[in-house]
C-alpha cells in the first residue's frame, strides 16, 4: 500500500520502520507501519512484523478519549503491558533467529526488541542489555565488527553503571565481548572476556553447568589458534565431560521408566526442553561437533578421548530424540570398540542402543 | 534510491520523537546490513573544521606531553580494582589454560561457603573469616595449584604430587583440616600415575591418607592404607626428611593403629582379638626395631594375657618389658613391669615372689626418685601383706605411701592412701583387740573401754 510523503500534513514525516529513510509504502494489515522500499518491507515482514502486526495498531494510534482519569490509566496500564509483551515476543523471535545462525532475520526483531525496551525503561536500564547483545551477537554474525563493537560498547556501560545486575547478563556480555575480539583478531583481549565469561557462568549456575561449556569451548579455540594444542586439548575434554555427565543423567532418566515398565516410554519433545533449551540444543550441537571434527583431524587418534565424544554425540542425539543418529554414532563406538578392544565401553550404550533399536522399530 | 537520514532518525520513527535526541550513541549503520546498499553518511568528521581546530590547539600545548607520562588505567586494570580478589585469581587462572585449577579454586571456596551455612552461626567454621576474603590462602591455593596443573599437563606427575603436597602441608599447618585432607587425597590420586620412583610417592601418599581416616576415626581404612604403605616399604631403604627410614614410619603408624584397634576392643571386652591384633602391634614393633614401642606393646600384651587369666604369657612379655624398660633406664616402665609382674605372681599364688619384685622396685625408685610409682608399689607390696594377714608390715608399707604421697601434688592419689593407711592402721590394732577379747575378764574389758573413750595410740 503506498503513501505519499507530499500528502501528509506537514508536521508529519513517515519514517522506514527499518532505516529510517522517508517511506513510500506502508502495511497493509495494521496500516501503522511504514517503510522506504520493498526489499525493507519485505525483510522486517520475514523478520519479526509477522508476528507483532496486529498487536501494533493500538499502540501506534492516537491516545482515545476517555471519560475519567480510572479509565485513562487502566488504558496506559494496558498499553505497557502490551510493550512489554512485545518486548517478550521480538527477544525470543531474535534469539530463535540466531540459533539458527540466521543473524540477516534476527536484526530486525533484535532492533525492534531494543525498540520497545526503551520505550518502557528509559535509556540507562539493565532491561536493554539483552537486546543490545542480541544485536551484537547477529552483527558479528554478519561481520559487521564495527557496528557490534558499537552495541556491545553500550552494553557495557550500562552493565557497569548498574551495580546490581546478576552474572547471568556479565556473562552473556562477555561471552559476546570475546566473541567480538577474538572476531577481530585480538586474542588475548577475547581470552580475557571468555576467561570472565566462564567465571560468571559459573558464578551463577555452578561449575558443572552445560551453560558453561560454551565459554571453554571458546577459549579452547583460541589456544587453538594461539598453537597451544595441550591447552585447547585439555579444555576439549572438560567441555566433553560436563556434556557427558549431564546428558548420562537424563537419558539414565528416560531409560528408568521403561524399565519399569516395561512399555515403550514415549520420549515426548518436553523432556528435551526440560533438559535444555533450543539456543543450548544448538550450541551443544556445534560444540560437540566441533570437537569430534577436532579429534578426527588429529595426527594421532586417541582412542578414548574419541570414544568419550561419540559417546556424549550419541548421549545428545538421544536425549534430543534424534534416534537414526544417536544409533549412526553409537555404531561407531562399537567398531571403534572392535579396533581397541582394551578400551571399556559406557556402561550405559548397550541398553541405550537396545531401546533406540525398539523405537525405531515401533515408528516404522 | 532513499536518502538516508540522520541516524537518530533512521533508528526511530517519526512517533516516537521524544525518545530521538537522547540516542546519539547508537549504531546508524544499521540500515547498511539490512538491505539494499545505501550510500555514505555526506558529512563526516574529518571536513568538520571545529574537531580539527580543536585537534591542533591541543598539539601546540604543552601540558599535553606531560600528560602523556601519566601512566592512565586500561579497562582491565580498573576492572581488577573493581573486582574481588577471588574473581581477579579466577580470570588469572582461566586467562593462561588453568581451568582445571578454576575448576579446583571455585568448587573449594563453594564447599567452604557451603560448610559454614551447614554449621551454623557458633560452628568453629563461622567464626572463621571466608576463604575468599583470605588473601594469603587464596594466594597460595592459586600458585601451587596452577603450578601442578602445568606440571600435570607436561606429564610431570612428580612436580604435581609436590605442588599438591605443599599445599597440604600449608593447609595442615594453618589448621583448615578438610582442606588438608583434600589436597591429601589429590597427592594421592596424582601419586598413582607416578611410575619412575618405584612408588615411593605413591607409599607416601598411602600414608598421609591413611593419617587423615586415622584423624577422622576410620581406623579400618586408615588401617587398609597403612598395610599398603607397609607393604610398599617393605625391603626399601627410602629415608624421610627426618632420617627415619620409611619402613620404620610405616611400622610405627601400622603399630599405632593397632594398638588403638585392640584399645578399642579392650572396651568392648573382646579380649581374644585385642590380644590377636596386639601380637601384630608387637612383631611390627620388632620390625621396626623402636625399642619403646616394643616395650609398651609387650607391657599391653601383659595386662591383656592377664585380664583373660594367662599369667604365663603374661609374665613371659611382663620380664619382656621390664627387660626393656631397663635397657632405656626408663623407671617408671620399671615400676609398671614390676606392679603387674607381683599381680601376675599373686594371682599364680607365687607370693614371695611376687613380694620380692615388689621390694626390688621400692629400691629402684627410692633411689631414682620416683615418687609416684613407689606411692603405688608401696601400696601394692602393703595390700598383699595386707591379703596375707602379716598387718605390721602391711602398715608400715602404707605408711610410707602416706608419707611419699603427702609430698606430691596428687590429691586423688593422697586420698586413695590415706584410706589404705587407715585400713593398715586399723588391721595393725585388730591383733591386739583380738588379744584382749579373747581372754575375758574384767582387767582387758575396762582396759579396752578406757581406749574406746579417749582414742589414743598405744
Amino acid at each position: 500500500m503506498e503513501v505519499y510523503p507530499l500528502a501528509q500534513p506537514k508536521w508529519l514525516k513517515l519514517r522506514c520502520e527499518l532505516c529510517g529513510n522517508t517511506a513510500y509504502l506502508k502495511c497493509p494489515d495494521c496500516k501503522v507501519t511504514y517503510y522506504c522500499d520493498i526489499d525493507h518491507m519485505q525483510s522486517d515482514l520475514i523478520s519479526i512484523h509477522g508476528k507483532i502486526c496486529p498487536l501494533l495498531s493500538s499502540l501506534r494510534t492516537p491516545f482515545p478519549f476517555f471519560l475519567t482519569d480510572t479509565q485513562r490509566q487502566q488504558y496506559a496500564e494496558q498499553m505497557m503491558q502490551r510493550k512489554k509483551h512485545l518486548v517478550d515476543i521480538t527477544y525470543q523471535e531474535a534469539q530463535k533467529f540466531l540459533c539458527e545462525g540466521n543473524h540477516r532475520t534476527a536484526l530486525p526483531a533484535a532492533l525492534h526488541s531494543l525498540r520497545f525496551s526503551i520505550e518502557i525503561y528509559g535509556f540507562k536500564s539493565v532491561e536493554l542489555v539483552p537486546a543490545y547483545l542480541a544485536l551484537a551477537e547477529a552483527n558479528i554474525g554478519l561481520g559487521d565488527l564495527a557496528q557490534a563493537q558499537e552495541y556491545l560498547a553500550q552494553a557495557q556501560w550500562t552493565v557497569l553503571k548498574s551495580s546490581d545486575c546478576g552474572s547471568n547478563i556479565h556473562h552473556k556480555l562477555h561471552r559476546n565481548l570475546g566473541r567480538l575480539y577474538a572476531a577481530e583478531g585480538n586474542l588475548q583481549e577475547s581470552l580475557y572476556h571468555f576467561a570472565n565469561d566462564v567465571y560468571y557462568a559459573s558464578e551463577a549456575f555452578g561449575t558443572d553447568d552445560i551453560r558453561v561449556t560454551g565459554g571453554y569451548f571458546q577459549m579452547a579455540n583460541v589456544f587453538f589458534c594461539l598453537n597451544k594444542r595441550d591447552i585447547a586439548d585439555s579444555l576439549y575434554i572438560e567441555v566433553t565431560n560436563i556434556w557427558n555427565d549431564h546428558l548420562c543423567k537424563l537419558a539414565k532418566m528416560q531409560l528408568q521408566p521403561a524399565k519399569d515398565t516395561c512399555q515403550l516410554h514415549t520420549v515426548t519433545e518436553e523432556t528435551v526442553k526440560e533438559a535444555f533449551d533450543v539456543a543450548q540444543k544448538n550450541e551443544g550441537c556445534q560444540i560437540l561437533n566441533a570437537i569430534l571434527n577436532f579429534r578426527e583431524q588429529a595426527i594421532k587418534q586417541d582412542p578414548i578421548k574419541m570414544m568419550k565424544v561419540l559417546d556424549t554425540l550419541t548421549l545428545f542425539h538421544f536425549v534430543c530424540t534424534d534416534f537414526k543418529k544417536a544409533r549412526e554414532f553409537g555404531k561407531r563406538i562399537l567398531r571403534l570398540n572392535k579396533q581397541f578392544p582394551d578400551q571399556e565401553l559406557p556402561e550405559i550404550l548397550p541398553s541405550l542402543l537396545e531401546w533406540i533399536e525398539l523405537k525405531l522399530l515401533a515408528s516404522k | 534510491m532513499p536518502q538516508l537520514l540522520t541516524p537518530e532518525a533512521a533508528l526511530f520513527g517519526e512517533t516516537h520523537q521524544q525518545t530521538m535526541s537522547a540516542l546519539s550513541a547508537l549504531p546508524f549503520a544499521l540500515a547498511k546490513t539490512i538491505a539494499v546498499p545505501i550510500q555514505q553518511p555526506t558529512i563526516t568528521t574529518k571536513s568538520d573544521p571545529k574537531i580539527e581546530r580543536i585537534h591542533l590547539i591541543k598539539d601546540k600545548d604543552p601540558k599535553h606531553d606531560v600528560s602523556m607520562d601519566i601512566k592512565e588505567f586500561s579497562k582491565r586494570e580498573a576492572a581488577v580494582y573493581r573486582n574481588s580478589h577471588k574473581q581477579n585469581i579466577c580470570i588469572e587462572m582461566l586467562q593462561e589454560g588453568f581451568h582445571k585449577s578454576f575448576r579446583e579454586f571455585f568448587t573449594l571456596i563453594d564447599k567452604w561457603n557451603a560448610l559454614r551455612e551447614a554449621g551454623g552461626p557458633g560452628s568453629d567454621i563461622w567464626l572463621l573469616k571466608p576463604l575468599d576474603e583470605q588473601y594469603d590462602k587464596l594466594d597460595q591455593l592459586q600458585q601451587f595449584l596452577t603450578l601442578a596443573e602445568a606440571a600435570q599437563r607436561a606429564g610431570r606427575h612428580e612436580d604435581a604430587y609436590k605442588n599438591y603436597l605443599a599445599l597440604a602441608n600449608y593447609f595442615k599447618n594453618s589448621g583448615n583440616d578438610w582442606l588438608a585432607d583434600h589436597f591429601f587425597q589429590r597427592c594421592f590420586d596424582t601419586a598413582k600415575f607416578i611410575k619412575l620412583d618405584g612408588g615411593k610417592r605413591e607409599a607416601e601418599a598411602y600414608a598421609n591418607l591413611g593419617l587423615v581416616k586415622e584423624r577422622h576415626g576410620q581406623l579400618a581404612t586408615a588401617l587398609e592404607h597403612y598395610e599398603v604403605f607397609y607393604n610398599l616399604t617393605l625391603g626399601r631403604i627410602w629415608t624421610d626428611g627426618k632420617g627415619h627410614t620409611q619402613h620404620s614410619v610405616a611400622c610405627e603408624n601400622l603399630w599405632r593403629i593397632y594398638t588403638l584397634l585392640a584399645d578399642k576392643m579392650l572396651e568392648n571386652k573382646e579380649h581374644q582379638g585385642a590380644i590377636k591384633i596386639l601380637i601384630k602391634a608387637f612383631e611390627m614393633a620388632k620390625e621396626g626395631g623402636d625399642n619403646r614401642l616394643k616395650g609398651e606393646s609387650a607391657y599391653r600384651l601383659g595386662l591383656a594375657y592377664l585380664s583373660i587369666g594367662k599369667t604365663d604369657a603374661a609374665i613371659t612379655f611382663l620380664k619382656t618389658y621390664m627387660a626393656i624398660s631397663k635397657i632405656l633406664g626408663d623407671n617408671v616402665g620399671i615400676g609398671k613391669a614390676n606392679e603387674a609382674l607381683s599381680k601376675a605372681l599373686e594371682s599364680q599364688g607365687k607370693i614371695l615372689d611376687s613380694i620380692q619384685y615388689l621390694e626390688k622396685f621400692i629400691e629402684i625408685a627410692k633411689n631414682n626418685n620416683v615418687n609416684q610409682s613407689l606411692v603405688e608399689s608401696c601400696i601394692c607390696l602393703g595390700d598383699i601383706f595386707n591379703t596375707r594377714g602379716r598387718y605390721e608390715e602391711a602398715y608400715k608399707h602404707f605408711k610410707k605411701a602416706y608419707e611419699t604421697a603427702c609430698n606430691l601434688p596428687n590429691l586423688p592419689l593422697l586420698e586413695e592412701t590415706q584410706v589404705y593407711y587407715g585400713i593398715g592402721q586399723a588391721h595393725k590394732m585388730m591383733m591386739e583387740y583380738c588379744n584382749h577379747t579373747e581372754v575375758v575378764d574384767f582387767i582387758n574389758t575396762k582396759f579396752l573401754l578406757e581406749w574406746k573413750e579417749n582414742r589414743t595410740d598405744k
